[in-house]
């Protein structure tokens, strides 16, 4: 049996092959991204198992040897946007007034001073929840380039295809996240008195 | 040492390349020799980098067991209905 695809027709066996040996080791990168994304355990799992279908059905345009996990996350990308977003909030405006800011490019390095008092050594010191807390109190187009970033190290290039945005942006926006992180985890060290 | 940075949103600019391993090795050099004669940019290099580090440090999670099983049983699914549906399409 051939599994059937949009650009040629790839044998089972050789299908299954590609999903184990190209696929499956991004399980954990996949699931967090999703997790990061949804805000939700059960809405992270679904939006795996989706993705993960529809790569399989796929797989015809994917090239074996090329970046398995950059394709993945592109297609996570495309039915978190197409499907998940519709059912949670929409974009509030704040996420529409900074990243249209940052397509301007609008003052787009200009270091506000609200977090002029956070200092690295402040930002060690943090717990693992107060971290994943901030990162998730993010718009979600910030989070979604952070995480890409910072925990999955794409380079600008392959985030620009994943999020299907110029490089430019890319960079103005990954600042303008940066920057609002560092906003929320100054707030957060003064509220609980970090130095 | 410089308390103040004339070129501080253009060193902000090197800095976020320098810790996505964007710049090219002669930026990357040009920053760090001028890092240490100024404060402004070796405090701002230094939380960018912490920020970086604790993300990658204490924000992953690890995929669920069942959910393997589950992506599995869903693709066996998927393989029993495709050939199911296309000798009727033949």
């Amino acid at each position: 049996m051939d599994v059937s695809v949009e650009e040629k027709i790839v044998p089972e066996a050789k299908a299954k092959e590609i999903f184990e040996k190209e696929f499956m080791p991004h399980m954990d990168a996949m699931y967090n991204f999703a997790l990061k994304l949804t805000a939700d355990e059960d809405d992270a799992q679904d939006l795996v198992q989706d993705t993960c279908v529809k790569a399989f059905r796929f797989i015809g345009s994917f090239e074996p040897g090329t970046y398995a996990k950059a394709w993945l996350f592109r297609i996570l990308k495309n039915n978190f946007i197409n499907d998940y977003r519709k059912k949670s909030r929409g974009p509030s405006k704040v996420e529409f007034e900074w990243v249209e800011q940052s397509i301007s490019g609008e003052d787009e390095f200009a270091e506000p001073a609200y977090f002029a008092d956070l200092h690295a050594e402040t930002v060690q010191d943090m717990m693992g929840d107060e971290i994943t807390a901030a990162v998730q109190s993010l718009p979600v187009d910030f989070r979604m380039i952070i995480i890409l970033c910072d925990l999955e190290e794409f380079s600008y290039e392959e985030m620009a295809k994943i999020l299907h945005i110029p490089v430019g942006t890319v960079r103005s926006r990954l600042h303008r996240a940066r920057a609002l992180l560092k906003e929320k985890l100054a707030e957060y060290a003064k509220k609980k008195g970090y130095h | 040492m410089k308390s103040s940075c004339e070129h501080h949103h253009a060193c902000m600019k090197v800095i976020q390349r320098i810790i996505d391993r964007e710049a090219t090795p002669e930026e990357e050099a040009a920053f760090l020799e001028n890092k240490n004669q100024c404060m402004p940019c070796q405090e701002g290099y230094a939380l960018e980098l912490s920020l970086k580090k604790a993300i990658q440090s204490k924000c992953s999670v690890k995929c669920p067991d069942q959910l393997f099983a589950k992506i599995r049983a869903k693709l066996f699914l998927l393989l029993i209905l495709i050939s199911i549906l296309i000798p009727l399409f033949c």
